[in-house]
């Protein structure tokens, strides 16, 4: 039967490019918003000081903190998400500019709604299992994949004081509890009783165990500058301005910024690591014998999975949510005694927030563009970037940082010094980076840049 | 704080010999990497092992053996140690002198093999000092892990690949069932220190009723558990099931040093845990009592009579020398153990001398059956058939190495085995007495049958006809070796007094 | 199929009796630690669940005949004893049982099993070996430990408060246990040239090594 095709309209009903923009910018901002409301108010302290101000007879109080982390839990895995929905989108769009293709247009305005349409067409699929498959392991598979994703959600934080609670071990937790993944991945591999399925999954598990040592010891870096295991303690050792931020602050940590990054894409499967589904090579590796919900659960901590590690990164590295000459104690004296928050606190948090949001986004946007732009990596050389290169830059780093620190405890200049330094440097690159870009698509589209087509 | 750290600075002057150890270790295999084109590579990593040993038995010598403890209590700097650490020190120089001139190990691996073997002295030097449960593990395992590399160094060798694998399991079994007991102990007493023990436990014991029967059985449960970790390093029964195997399948020399080093430092291990926590001081006649009437030394006294039996039994039947030799090294833990289970003075001497004697008369015989294998390709008893012919110095070697395994004077192993019976006799008109004496009929018994399996040898060697008559030309370095061997135990077979002079200096121990 | 259970059920009922008789023996007049017992609080319902997944854990591991779904046994066990110590206020060693035995130890069994070819077609299980001497073993070991652990006057500390442990860790490492510490880290180091001198390529003899370049 001949595919009934259609041209797309030529121009979009006003209807749906309302609708469409009232959705890219009313899902974020009802997700971010709950988030900022939700994770101040439902701690212990202040669920304690509610109940007793309502007069609520103390004993409610454990269904309440149950409650509560029913709420939170619900809450953040939806924002996780919606957000690698989102983000799907975000990628298609950017794919196709990067392939001079047009990219997803239909599903409403900019083709938007598309993640929603994706979803809805997987969650109609039938769930197969293949027959000699290992049935219990095939169906548990996605479960530990998405709990581990799910989980360092509990120590990512939003801004300020956005966060689900803050661990003393916070960086340690999350480089932990993403081993889950790769569990779910390697069984996933061996249970689909597929050679495709189980080639990706031993690569995944070769590629995850090499890249987590370079990643685990470049966090040292930002632990021993901060002190402190606590994502937001290391936000706090850190400051607004870029001079401030770990990743300038010390030549070492620049270093174990980029080591980091790079660990991070391989330990997430991303291109220009993403062997372990290689589809030229391998179908889809691990995932080739799922379809319908469990394939969504897959590529939702896929997309979900760019979000954790740009947030981490810029966590560690690049001041979090800290915001330009307002320190993290001024915000902290606006709360007030009350139960509930002061509305300036309110305030600084959401500009944290947006803070943190824009770093994260900008991360993601990168890791975006390197997909499109790297090829893949062939196994061997991804085994000898990890071993030889990185591996031996993390340990150097870190041993340079425990030397950096004690130079900066006698002499505390030398920490301005590096960050002013860098930051003038890393504003000069971005600068030509800008001029270069806009020289190509100068040269492409002569002086005047159109962007109707978009 | 700054008390703690005083004290680990301040300890570094006891603990010479082990840095040198250490950092030894590590340059060997660095050194092996630089040396990796050089003709010859081989003496030159020999003689970098050496000069290690070397360097590392010169500040042994210069330190002092006055009684400390290091680390905050971790180890102990003390005459006890220094004793068995010249004991691994020599089976380690010994080990790198066969290998050197032997192809056991080959060219491109050798440098590998000094720089794990150092490693494996360093483990036997803590084993020797260790008085925290957290160093007796620690330095277990160091000891442990190494051997199992080296007793599989050979992967193309089916049975070294099966031996260092049996070796491995046992091992890890051995090892987490001393960890539970040693849980037990840490659950019990609340410290690690294995000097504060005595105190604690003589406290605990005191409970009446229920909660002190059910101490006292915890206490028995963790020392048998503990005593697993220490049979399994000096294979006595029931973890003596890796021995024959891994004795087999290992390169020789590397299972002639694992029949010397790791059981001395098991035994001191074990000397210094028992002696030192579940004993009470030494009286005036030199004997010790059990703290808290824990009955270890029933225990010990049954693996020992079980150990020696079972190994003699076995032997017998064996055809393969190094199976041989493997079933009579855990008879010779048996004969040993009983020193530990007299619970003396005399008992730990005897252990001590026996040791040093056991490293010069074990080391022979595996050399005679490395330069038997090296001429024959073969460990087989058949082979050995009218040696004096072939080899005449080899023969002889071998005799007084057998002889003097068997205990027979006027061979230094007849000094070792009589300061162990005179200690379990000693023992025999005291309270228990019956049971010591029944202990020292066992070991009697057993040396007549151990006769006759090394006598079975000896007629090989003296009385049979040779299968093939070529003679068989060792070199230089090994006829050396063998008669300076030789020269020994013949020498401490009648002249003992230095050996048991040191000894009886050396049987100073911490104790908290 | 009858026989087995059989001897399951005589085992059973020996190790009941001997816990019985040798308790009844040892423990005449004893004072028993007396368990508490008050409404099932949230940490309490908690420390249940996760002990439960311990346990069958474990069992996974020892009874399981299929060694993928033994390992994901030992991903419980493990997982449930890493918030065990999160009851213990260990929040550090928790966090590093996870990191270690998830995240590499576990990993790394499942690609070993992976790489095995066929091994799922080797019944690993022993459930039905030796059973005799195995059983004779747990009558005489079992009542003992099961006596031990209830009537012994255990050396105990009052739970801390949950309170960062990672700076006290840290702390001890490098003062009071500086030598273990270093210690293990030899201990490593050792096993880890061993294990890459096992691993790799057997050269020929006295062929200079050019394996690495």
């Amino acid at each position: 039967m001949p595919v009934n095709y259609s041209p797309p309209p030529k121009s979009t009903p006003k209807v749906i490019v309302a609708v469409t923009l009232a959705a890219a910018a009313g899902i974020p901002f009802l997700f971010l918003g709950l988030v900022l409301l939700l994770t101040p108010v439902l701690k212990p302290a202040t669920i304690d000081g509610l109940l007793s101000n309502a007069g609520i007879d103390p004993s409610w109080r454990t269904p309440a903190y149950v409650a509560a982390l029913f709420v939170l839990a619900l809450l953040m895995m939806n924002y996780g998400a919606i957000f690698s929905g989102v983000i799907t989108w975000w990628e298609r769009r950017v794919a196709g500019r990067i392939q001079s293709r047009i990219g997803p247009n239909r599903a409403g305005f900019g083709g938007f709604f598309i993640f929603i349409a994706d979803a809805v067409k997987m969650l109609l699929k039938e769930d197969l299992v293949p027959a000699d498959a290992d049935a219990l392991l095939f169906r548990a598979a996605p479960y530990f994949v998405v709990t581990g994703f799910a989980l360092t959600f509990v120590v990512l934080p939003f801004g300020h004081s956005l966060v689900v609670t803050d661990l003393n071990v916070g960086v340690f937790y999350v480089t932990s509890v993403t081993a889950l993944v790769v569990v779910g991945i390697l069984i996933s591999g061996w249970a689909s009783n597929s050679k495709w399925a189980l080639f990706g999954g031993v690569r995944a598990a070769a590629q995850v165990i090499s890249y987590e040592i370079p990643a685990g010891v470049s966090i040292f870096v930002p632990i021993a500058m901060a002190g402190t295991l606590s994502m937001q303690g290391i936000i706090r050792a850190q400051g607004g301005l870029p001079w401030e931020w770990f990743v300038f602050r010390n030549p070492a940590a620049l270093i174990a910024f980029f080591v980091l990054f790079t660990s991070q894409l391989a330990e997430a499967n991303r291109t220009p690591f993403d062997l372990p589904e290689a589809e030229s090579e391998l179908v889809a590796g691990y995932l080739s014998e799922y379809s319908g919900f469990r394939f969504a659960l897959f590529f939702l901590v896929e997309w979900g999975n760019i979000w954790v590690l740009s947030a981490i990164v810029t966590t560690l590295f690049l001041g979090g949510w800290q915001i330009p000459f307002v320190s993290a104690e001024y915000i902290d004296g606006l709360r007030g005694a009350g139960v509930l928050p002061s509305l300036a606190w309110w305030g600084w948090n959401a500009v944290s927030m947006a803070v943190f949001t824009a770093k994260t986004i900008a991360l993601c946007n990168l890791v975006i563009w390197l997909r499109w732009t790297l090829p893949r990596v062939r196994v061997d050389q991804m085994m000898g970037l990890c071993w030889k290169y990185l591996v031996p830059a993390a340990f150097a780093c870190f041993v340079f940082t425990l030397f950096w620190e004690l130079a900066v405890s006698v002499a505390p200049r030398i920490e301005l010094v590096s960050g002013v330094g860098f930051t003038v440097i890393a504003v000069v690159l971005a600068v030509l980076f800008a001029r270069r870009v806009h020289q190509n698509i100068q040269a492409v589209q002569g002086e005047k840049i159109d962007l109707s087509n978009w | 704080m700054e008390q703690l750290i005083g004290n680990n600075l301040a300890s570094v002057a006891g603990f010479r010999p082990e840095l040198v150890l250490t950092f030894g270790s590590i340059a060997l295999l660095v050194l092996d990497l630089v040396l990796r084109r050089s003709r010859s590579r081989r003496a030159l990593l020999a003689g970098a092992a050496v000069i290690v040993l070397g360097l590392a038995a010169v500040l042994l010598a210069a330190q002092s053996t006055a009684s400390t403890p290091l680390f905050n209590g971790m180890i102990a700097s003390d005459a006890f140690a220094t004793f068995f650490k010249w004991i691994f020190l020599a089976a380690g120089f010994l080990t790198v002198l066969i290998v050197a001139q032997g192809d056991d190990y080959p060219s491109p691996r050798v440098g590998e093999f000094y720089g794990l073997l150092l490693a494996v002295v360093l483990g036997m030097f803590l084993m020797a000092s260790a008085t925290n449960l957290l160093t007796i593990y620690m330095s277990i395992e160091l000891v442990s892990m190494v051997s199992y590399v080296l007793a599989g160094f050979r992967k193309s060798d089916r049975k070294a690949a099966e031996a260092s694998l049996k070796y491995v399991i046992y091992g890890s079994v051995a090892s987490g069932v001393m960890l539970f007991g040693m849980s037990y102990l840490y659950g019990l007493l609340g410290t690690f220190d294995v000097l504060a023990f005595a105190p604690k436990i003589a406290e605990l014991s005191a409970t009446t009723g229920a909660a002190g029967a059910a101490t006292k059985l915890a206490l028995v449960v963790a020392v048998v558990f503990v005593s697993s970790g220490v049979g399994y390093k000096i294979a006595s029964v029931p973890w003596h099931m890796w021995c024959p195997d891994v004795y087999e399948g290992a390169p020789t020399p590397f299972t002639a040093f694992l029949s010397v080093g790791p059981k001395a430092a098991g035994f001191a291990l074990a000397l210094r845990f028992f002696l030192g926590s579940f004993a009470g001081p030494m009286g005036a006649n030199g004997m010790a009592e059990s703290i808290a009437g824990i009955p270890w030394p029933a225990v010990i006294g049954v693996l020992s009579a079980v150990t020696m039996t079972l190994g003699n039994l076995t032997a017998i039947a064996q055809t393969n020398l190094k199976r041989l030799l493997a079933y009579s090294s855990i008879a010779h833990a048996g004969y040993t153990l009983m020193g530990l289970a007299t619970l003396s003075a005399l008992g730990m001497q005897g252990v001590m001398i026996y040791m040093l004697i056991y490293l010069v008369m074990n080391l022979g015989a595996f050399l005679v059956v490395i330069v038997v294998a090296e001429a024959t390709g073969s460990e087989s008893i058949f082979d050995y058939s009218g040696l004096v012919h072939r080899h005449p110095l080899a023969a002889i070697a071998f005799g007084i190495f057998l002889f003097s395994l068997t205990g027979l004077p006027p061979f230094a192993g007849f000094t070792g085995k009589w300061y162990l019976f005179y200690a379990v006799i000693e023992r025999a008109s005291g309270p228990a007495g019956f049971w010591y004496g029944a202990l020292a009929v066992v070991g009697a018994l057993n040396t007549a049958v151990s006769l006759y399996y090394y006598a079975r040898i000896i007629r090989a060697m003296f009385l049979e006809a040779p299968h093939v008559t070529d003679r068989v030309a060792p070199k230089l370095g090994y006829q050396l070796m063998l008669g300076a061997f030789s020269a020994a135990i013949l020498v401490f077979g009648i002249w003992w007094a230095p050996i048991v002079e040191w000894s009886q200096r050396s049987m100073v121990m911490l104790r908290g | 199929m009858p026989r087995k259970i059989v001897i399951w059920v005589v085992l059973a009922a020996l190790v009941v009796t001997f816990v019985g008789v040798l308790g009844a023996r040892m423990a005449e007049g004893a004072v028993l630690p007396e368990i508490i017992l008050g409404p099932l609080g949230l940490t309490d319902a908690l420390f249940y669940l996760f002990a439960a997944m311990t346990f069958a854990g474990a069992a996974t591991v020892a009874l399981s005949k299929n060694i993928l779904h033994s390992a994901l046994g030992l991903l419980a066990a493990l997982m449930g004893t890493g918030s065990l110590y999160v009851f213990l206020s260990a929040d550090f060693l928790a966090v590093t049982q996870l990191l270690v035995y998830i995240g590499g130890v576990l990993v790394l069994i499942l690609f070993a099993v992976m790489l095995t070819n066929r091994i799922t077609e080797v019944k690993i299980s022993n459930a039905s070996l030796g059973l005799v001497g195995g059983g004779a073993l747990l009558v005489a070991t079992v009542p003992v430990l099961v006596f031990v652990a209830i009537a012994t006057p255990w050396a105990t500390i009052v739970p801390a408060e949950l309170a960062p442990t990672t700076r006290e860790i840290g702390n001890a490492f490098l003062t009071r246990w500086l030598l273990p510490f270093e210690l293990a880290s030899l201990v490593l180091l050792a096993t880890l040239i061993g294990a890459v001198v096992i691993a790799r390529k057997e050269l020929k003899q006295d062929e200079p090594d050019t394996s690495v370049s």
